[in-house]
């Protein structure tokens, strides 16, 4: 752990690095990248990045919660949420198999 | 949706050629895989944040024939859902 991130700017570098268009350009299509991704996320429930992994949308149910420091109980409404599961080639690459 | 669905919609979407569209996405992919091989985290504004864990490796059984089975230590990456990624599921 080098305690590193990346962050959408360093993208925006790479990507910029390989194009003859301008830096806002590329930041504006990469905008719609993750615009794309997040309405397949949210309308296919699904979207499959081969190599990489899938993130997948799933329901989750109302569930009775309690407030921790008022110790009041309250409803917690049905919400979506989003997990990701890795690919099996990316997974073997993380671990030098 | 798959990776060439999503290619295909970025070029159309914002009118660069398909091959531009197939450069942008590979190369996002790939810059968040090398970060994540190196142990670094990942964090994307608006979409969601990446972290590895490292888990140790154990001596467990096979619950079935009750074998002994060696775990080998692995690393996984984790991924969090951002705000607007959230808000934008849910409403």
């Amino acid at each position: 752990m080098s305690g590193k991130t990346l962050t959408k700017a360093e993208i925006v570098d790479a990507i910029y690095e390989k194009t003859d268009r301008n830096r806002a350009e590329v930041k504006g299509v990469v905008e719609s990248l993750l615009g794309i991704m997040k309405q397949a996320i949210k309308k296919d429930h699904a979207l499959l990045i081969s190599g990489f992994g899938k993130f997948e949308a799933y329901d989750k149910k109302a569930r009775k919660g309690r407030n921790p420091q008022t110790d009041e109980t309250i409803t917690l409404p049905p919400r979506k949420v989003v997990v990701f599961r890795l690919s099996r080639k990316f997974r073997a690459e993380l671990n030098d198999e | 949706m798959n990776k060439s669905e999503l290619i295909k919609t970025l070029s159309e979407e914002t009118n660069i050629p398909i091959e531009e569209a197939a450069m942008v996405v590979n190369t996002f992919v790939d810059s968040m895989k090398d970060a994540l091989t190196d142990g670094d985290r990942v964090e994307i504004r608006g979409f969601g944040s990446f972290k590895v864990k490292d888990y140790g490796g154990y001596s467990g059984r096979n619950p079935k024939t009750g074998d002994m089975v060696v775990v080998e230590p692995k690393r996984l990456p984790f991924f969090r859902a951002g705000k607007e990624l959230k808000e934008f599921l849910n409403d």
